[in-house]
């Protein structure tokens, strides 16, 4: 036989090892979900990164047709998407970017990667040899929303350079500090949704139900802030969408308050997710 | 049958030492507070559980799906150094008591206990100490196994990658392509290699075997036997009758959900039937052997019979020795034949 001529390996001695402490699991869990997650990053912040150096860079050359434009908006549209406030290339950027398309596909991102790793990996049955190693189910799921959050922090941050370059290549006067507040912005919404989607995923095991009740609920509750901006009668409805406490953070600055009760927001819904995750069977 | 190394190598039958890993670069010594008692403490006064504790103990383990069968009233108990078959044909239970004693499941009645502990409360704990394999090994297939292994070692608490790159050349794997690029046999090297490389005490094996060829078959039996040897306990999930037959000390049957029976292999085979064939120079009376007790299926054309004797060979032996006997054939059953006793045909296992 051929393991005649194979090295004379000796299975070893079974040893009794004791389960690391929870943050080296986490330590584990996080670092193999960053590199996991490398190439998203980059193709996520790059694009991002490539659309709005684009916006910024043309703004000189737009200013004044920008400003002659949204004179003629209806004053709600130009109160709902910013638009009175385009005479500055931060808002401008805002209205442009900001407003809609960065929170919307910040808060798509988030919502994937925590189906991902959670219900997606257990549909692929991965979720199997995971959690046959001493990772505790609430470590499991807190290491994907920790990776969720530096994965989206990384993709602002090559965004906010990429549009603070341009912007200043394009020789406009633009705000490093609103810049940095633009992107910082983006960041407790994403934690919000990556909060709303793990808690789905601590109760669901299809990565599609948990993607689409993600995806519903960022888009439910930007048509609720919209209409409330748009209507002003609707706009005690506004208390519901997580899109009214993230104002213009690019034109108007960080809201502390806003900010910390959206990533508290999103951090409850993990605490929440956790235990319902650890209660769930892990099917395949 | 064979055994490996025995108690020679088995830190866990013996009063010696136990060594406790606390991590790559600590050894810990541990001393046995009672052989036959209930507890054991490290060198830190951390309480270990006993190694009269069996290594896997269920009582009346149940799981219910939605509408489906899962397992019923489940009872068993694993030994340590024990080499433990849980045989049953696909859909039997077999992977759903594996999976509920990882606690992946949680049980709908009864409880299962892992080397004394709640397979629940303690789970953690519990996972640290063994080794998996599950039935349809699954990984991030973008990493090579070098970067799984590593992943596993970290989740571990280990700083090395342990015996895993001897484990890789013993089962010839490449841990360096990614696991997508890896035929079934060689994904399910990587999934032997990482249920084994951190020395588990403990090894639960889901259908092992499954897409390895019969070279590496025979080395995972070879390093099971080894493994034995050395002191661990292995849970063997299998519906390869020859398979359990040739590593395993006991072996439960499941089927339905219910475990059927329990037994050691050796008595198995040994209560069960033999296949016997004579030829004899002259011709013999059929009712001569069709008297003797256990014979079944008695086909006799003259010079030649052929039956299945059940217990004892001595009075065949006799009524033989009576003629003058120019061959005689005495075949043991396969495990195969040996479980359709137990299954009946019916069950197309």
């Amino acid at each position: 036989m051929s393991a005649i001529a194979r090295p004379s390996t000796q299975v070893p001695v079974p040893q009794a090892r004791p389960a690391p402490d929870w943050p080296a699991s986490l330590r584990a869990v996080v670092r193999r979900g960053l590199r996991d997650q490398r190439r998203s990053i980059l193709t996520w912040g790059l694009s991002l990164g490539v659309y709005g150096a684009f916006m910024a860079s043309i703004y000189p050359s737009i200013q004044n047709s920008v400003e002659k434009i949204a004179k003629n908006y209806p004053e709600s549209l130009k109160q709902a998407f910013g638009v009175q406030a385009m005479s500055t290339v931060e808002g401008y950027i805002h209205a442009e970017m900001f407003s809609l398309i960065v929170p919307l596909a910040l808060g798509f991102f988030a919502i994937r990667a925590i189906a991902g790793a959670t219900v997606g990996a257990e549909e692929r049955g991965r979720l199997d040899t995971i959690l046959a190693l001493p990772i505790s189910r609430r470590v499991l799921i807190t290491g994907a929303y920790l990776v969720t959050a530096v994965a989206c922090a990384l993709i602002m941050a090559m965004t906010g350079v990429m549009i603070y370059l341009a912007a200043r290549i394009a020789g406009t006067s633009i705000s490093l500090g609103l810049v940095a507040a633009g992107v910082m912005g983006v960041w407790p919404l994403t934690l919000l949704f990556a909060g709303v989607a793990a808690l789905a995923a601590g109760a669901l095991h299809s990565a599609r139900t948990v993607t689409g009740l993600g995806l519903g609920t960022l888009v439910g509750m930007y048509a609720v802030d919209l209409a409330g901006r748009l209507a002003p009668s609707l706009d005690p409805i506004r208390w519901a969408s997580a899109f009214r406490y993230y104002g213009a953070p690019m034109r108007d600055g960080i809201d502390p308050v806003s900010f910390l009760g959206l990533a508290g927001v999103g951090v409850l819904l993990l605490l929440a997710a956790a235990v319902l995750f650890d209660r769930r069977d892990v099917l395949n | 049958m064979k055994r490996g190394g025995g108690s020679r190598n088995c830190p866990y039958l013996l009063s010696g030492p136990l060594r406790v890993h606390a991590d790559d670069n600590q050894t810990a010594e541990v001393k046995l507070q009672s052989v036959h008692g209930s507890e054991l403490r490290s060198g830190d006064g951390t309480a270990m559980s006993a190694v009269s504790t069996p290594a896997i103990e269920t009582d009346g383990l149940t799981k219910h799906y939605d509408g489906a069968r899962g397992i019923e009233d489940v009872s068993i108990s694993v030994q340590r150094g024990e080499v433990y078959g849980f045989l049953g044909p696909n859909g039997a239970g077999k992977t759903t008591t594996i999976r509920t004693l990882l606690d992946l499941l949680h049980p709908s009645a009864g409880r299962a206990m892992i080397f004394g502990l709640d397979s629940h409360a303690h789970s953690r704990d519990i996972r640290a100490r063994l080794g998996n394999l599950p039935g349809d090994f699954t990984c991030d297939t973008r990493l090579s196994g070098r970067e799984f292994l590593q992943f596993c070692a970290q989740a571990r608490g280990m700083n090395g990658l342990g015996s895993g790159p001897e484990l890789g050349q013993r089962f010839e794997a490449d841990l360096e392509r990614p696991i997508g690029q890896l035929s079934r046999g060689n994904r399910q090297k990587i999934g032997l290699i990482q249920a084994l490389f951190h020395e588990p005490e403990l090894l639960m094996l889901d259908e092992p075997t499954t897409g390895l060829d019969p070279l590496m078959q025979e080395e995972f039996l070879t390093v099971i036997d080894e493994y034995r040897g050395r002191g661990g306990t292995v849970f063997l999930s299998s519906h390869d009758l020859d398979e359990v037959g040739r590593v395993c000390d006991r072996v439960a049957i499941i089927r339905e959900g219910h475990v059927a029976a329990v037994e050691r292999v050796a008595v198995l085979r040994g209560r069960t039937y033999h296949h016997v064939s004579i030829d004899f120079e002259s011709p013999v009376d059929r009712g001569e052997f069709d008297r003797l007790p256990g014979i079944t299926e008695l086909e006799c054309d003259g010079r030649h019979i052929a039956f299945k004797v059940t217990g004892a060979l001595d009075p065949v032996v006799k009524a033989a020795a009576r003629h003058t006997v120019l061959d005689m054939e005495l075949t043991e059953p396969t495990l195969e034949e040996i479980f359709l006793t137990f299954y009946g045909r019916e069950s197309g296992a």
